[in-house]
């Protein structure tokens, strides 16, 4: 082969055109721009909307969502699916709150609550990554089976903080500083963490081309039943901490606690551009997906939108950004 | 396996044999024997051709040598020492590496992770090396000359150099051996060339390559050695200076084949039903053919010459660019089955499992899909007349199942193929389109598969038979279109249809 058709095919990334041009098909530059038009779009319409108050609450509200949300994304990226955490973060509070009651430290308390959340990973995982049968089924059960759970154990009523702890207030409530809250920090350092694993680890890499193209990712010699269970793990331990963070918040184990919160969160995942197909997206758009959806939610309710009406309009939103994806990929 | 790309060649082995040395090699699947007592020797340095029929027992020897399929008999040697691969890592770790038709790359990643898969260098605390890899992988094109840019993504690339990174892949494992499996079926006549420049660099380093194909004029072209199989015997090794043309031929064919299949019916006298003219699509170039009531058309190619491409459009399951489709004088609608069902046409597809059957359903509600609207009551489907038809077909066929309530999955495949046919022919058929209609069928099914071709054909029905296999071609087919590249090279009377006119014209 001559040596100039090497080189005429290489693409030329010194040009500003093409840098731009690159930038611009990024699934996440396009959200970042969508978050900061929304923001903006807010701030004129409502005077309440740009305030510190009112940004550091949204970013304090999203983070339960982003913290699962990354473990979901992780878990979708892997191509397959985790519908429980609504139910795991609701019920992750049980033994977090009974254990103090019973005189037991947070730190106890908290060991417990992610004991649940790994027992609950563990067999999801084993279910659909060792025995086969189809993630969304297996979660959509497990969801019916730990809802259950909690009505039966707290016969459908909330378990009280009898203790009182300082510490179990502040983890949920507390604000670095007065301003930042403390889940948002937990979950700007688990985004970072995971979006290190994603992208500078062999473990990252190996969750991607499995969810890309599991028979070559076999091929390549990557065992890929252990990679899938291990993300199942990471799902549910993520969504212990949501769960944790928001039973501080809620100041007790509330039974209703995290209904809904599955779909909120793959809702956000999808939009933030990780495909349900496995092997595409990452933790950067799934953060910017979770965003966008807060101060959506938070953006309409200043502009006194119905919740009816923010639900519509939050539904149309993500089909429509979805189907926009799917169709610029479809060009491509 | 070391990512030490700075390493071109292979590793230097002191021996100074053949790089790989087969003898004997046996596989038996049950009820067919694949390979018997082959043979082959691959020097380092030189391109091996590997040829033959459709099924003459190549697929399953790179498979075995891929660590795919495990050998029942023979020996295997790589660099003089015994071996065997239990599976494709074990292959690979032992130098083979082979580039199937289908890529094995994640199209998600870039050229230069690809390249890395296996094993990503990781830095003290485990963290890959992006850097190492960018560069590791470019100087690696670099040296063997590829143009493809290590930072793009796999599946933005075309298919040519999609192969090329599964060599360069190769290259970076420091394969000795590198098999290619039919490794232009899709590539253009530039690409096809700049594969060849390629595949000279690998010689050019000691690597010994086995060239898998059944294109004549490639195997001139690159091939330094050529062996043939044929019904999983090893026929000849020869050199190529050693062959022409035709001698190549005699050795792929061999025997004649006997007219296995009588034919019950007489000529065909039929009206033309189906006529096709100027059909293209993005993988067919101005397709015309005509076929006539009661006659059996068939259709021969090798591999990708779009005998499958040419069923599904013409049925209208696939868009087409150009040209007209009528039947029975109305013009179909394409891309549009249901249109060509009212019509009457129907197509009996290739692949049985995922497009053709509901595996857990009933062959009762197999059989009457397409025709459901025959048996409807004020919206609601009758099943007493419905079982009633399904039983006739089912006997008229004899179909082999203990009710008609029996999952089709637990048919045999012969069986299965007849529910299908009944499917169609419920439905008031006029042309039936079948696509490799006894593919994974045993023998015996398979002539009783060709007794009702043959007498559906008696009744008046023309039936457009897309196949591989020479032997129902030429004992069923009234006129054979032969095809190559998308093209229909030569229409053949039944008189004139000779293995060797055929072949002639599928090779192109």
């Amino acid at each position: 082969m001559p040596q100039s058709a090497s080189v005429s095919t290489f693409r030329d990334t010194n040009s500003a055109r093409d840098l731009l041009v690159s930038l611009f098909r990024r699934n996440e530059t396009v959200l970042l721009l969508c978050l900061v038009v929304l923001i903006a779009y807010f701030s004129f319409a409502s005077g309440s909307f740009f305030t510190v108050r009112n940004i550091t609450n949204v970013l304090g509200q999203a983070s339960l969502a982003m913290i699962a949300g990354i473990g979901v994304g992780v878990l979708i990226i892997a191509g397959e699916i985790d519908v429980s955490i609504g139910s795991l973060a609701g019920a992750v509070a049980i033994p977090l709150v009974v254990i103090m009651n019973h005189g037991g430290s947070l730190e106890l308390g908290i060991a417990g609550a992610l004991a649940l959340a790994l027992l609950v990973g563990a067999i999801n995982g084993y279910l659909a990554a060792y025995l086969g049968i189809n993630s969304l089924i297996v979660t959509l059960g497990s969801m019916f089976v730990i809802r259950g759970g909690i009505y039966l154990y707290t016969g459908q009523k909330a378990i009280p903080d009898k203790q009182g702890l300082e510490s179990f207030y502040q983890i949920g409530n507390g604000r670095l500083f007065g301003t930042v809250p403390y889940p948002a920090l937990v979950a700007l350092a688990l985004l970072i963490g995971f979006m290190y694993l994603m992208r500078h680890r062999p473990f990252g890499r190996k969750i991607y081309a499995v969810g890309g193209n599991p028979e070559v990712a076999r091929l390549a010699g990557f065992n890929v039943k252990r990679i899938k269970f291990l993300c199942f793990i990471i799902s549910a331990l993520l969504a212990g901490i949501a769960g944790i963070l928001l039973s501080s918040r809620l100041g007790s184990a509330v039974h209703v606690a995290g209904l809904g919160f599955e779909f909120q969160v793959v809702a956000a995942v999808v939009l933030g551009g990780v495909s349900l197909a496995g092997g595409v997206g990452s933790l950067f758009g799934v953060a910017l997906g979770v965003l966008i959806l807060s101060f959506l939610s938070n953006g309409l309710g200043m502009l006194n939108l119905a919740t009816e009406w923010q639900l519509v309009t939050t539904g149309a939103i993500i089909i429509a950004a979805v189907g926009f994806d799917e169709m610029k990929r479809r060009r491509q | 396996m070391p990512a030490d790309l700075t390493m071109s060649a292979p590793i230097a082995t002191s021996y100074a044999g053949p790089a790989l040395e087969m003898t004997g090699i046996g596989k038996r699947f049950p009820g067919v024997l694949a390979l018997e007592n082959v043979d082959l020797t691959l020097e380092p340095g030189k391109v091996h051709a590997l040829m033959g029929e459709n099924g003459a027992g190549k697929s399953t020897l790179i498979k075995i040598l891929a660590g795919v399929y495990q050998k029942d008999a023979g020996s295997m040697r790589i660099g003089g020492a015994e071996t065997a691969f239990k599976t494709p890592r074990d292959a690979l770790r032992q130098g083979v590496k082979v580039v199937f038709q289908e890529i094995a790359l994640i199209s998600e990643f870039t050229v230069a992770e690809n390249i890395f898969l296996e094993e990503y260098p990781t830095d003290a605390v485990g963290s890959i090396r992006w850097t190492t890899i960018r560069k590791d992988a470019a100087a690696l094109f670099e040296r063997i000359g590829f143009g493809v840019d290590p930072a793009a993504k796999v599946g933005n690339l075309p298919v040519s150099q999609q192969q090329m990174v599964e060599i360069a892949r190769a290259l970076a494992h420091r394969a000795r051996i590198v098999v290619m499996d039919e490794p232009t079926s899709s590539l253009t006549p530039k690409e096809v060339d700049l594969l060849f420049a390629v595949i000279r660099r690998l010689t050019g380093l000691g690597i010994a390559v086995l060239y898998v194909t059944h294109k004549l004029d490639e195997v001139f072209e690159i091939a330094d050695t050529v062996t043939v199989l044929r019904d999983g015997r090893h026929i000849s090794t020869k050199p190529i200076a050693a062959h022409s043309h035709d001698s190549l031929i005699q050795d792929m064919i061999g025997r004649r084949i006997e007219n296995l299949f009588p034919r019950s019916r007489g000529p065909a006298r039929g009206e033309t039903i189906l006529s096709v003219e100027g059909l293209s699509t993005s993988k067919l170039k101005d397709i015309a053919f005509e076929a006539k009531a009661g006659e059996v058309l068939g259709f021969f190619g090798l591999m990708g010459a779009g005998r499958t491409e040419l069923a599904k459009a013409i049925v209208g399951f696939d868009p087409i660019r150009t040209g007209r489709i009528t039947i029975g004088g109305k013009r179909l609608a394409p891309h549009d089955t249901r249109t060509g069902v009212s019509l009457g046409i129907g197509l009996l597809t290739e692949d049985r499992k995922s497009e053709g059957l509901m595996l857990e359903l009933p062959v009762l509600q197999n059989t009457s899909l397409a025709a459901l609207g025959n048996f409807a009551r004020s919206g609601f489907v009758d099943e007493g007349s419905e079982r009633s038809a399904v039983q006739e077909f089912v006997d008229r066929f004899r179909v082999k199942t203990p009710s008609l309530n029996q999952p089709i999955k637990n048919l045999s495949g012969g069986n299965q193929q007849k529910v299908l046919l009944a499917r169609w022919l419920m439905r008031g058929l006029k042309v039936i389109v079948v696509d490799e209609p006894t593919r994974g069928i045993d023998v015996g099914a398979k002539s009783e598969i060709f007794a009702l071709i043959d007498r559906l054909a008696g009744e008046g029905l023309a039936v457009v038979m897309m196949t591989s296999e020479m032997p129902e071609l030429l004992g069923l087919s009234d006129r054979i279109a032969v095809m190559a590249e998308g093209r229909i090279t030569k229409i053949l009377n039944r008189d004139e249809a000779t293995q060797e006119a055929i072949l002639n014209a599928a090779i192109g």
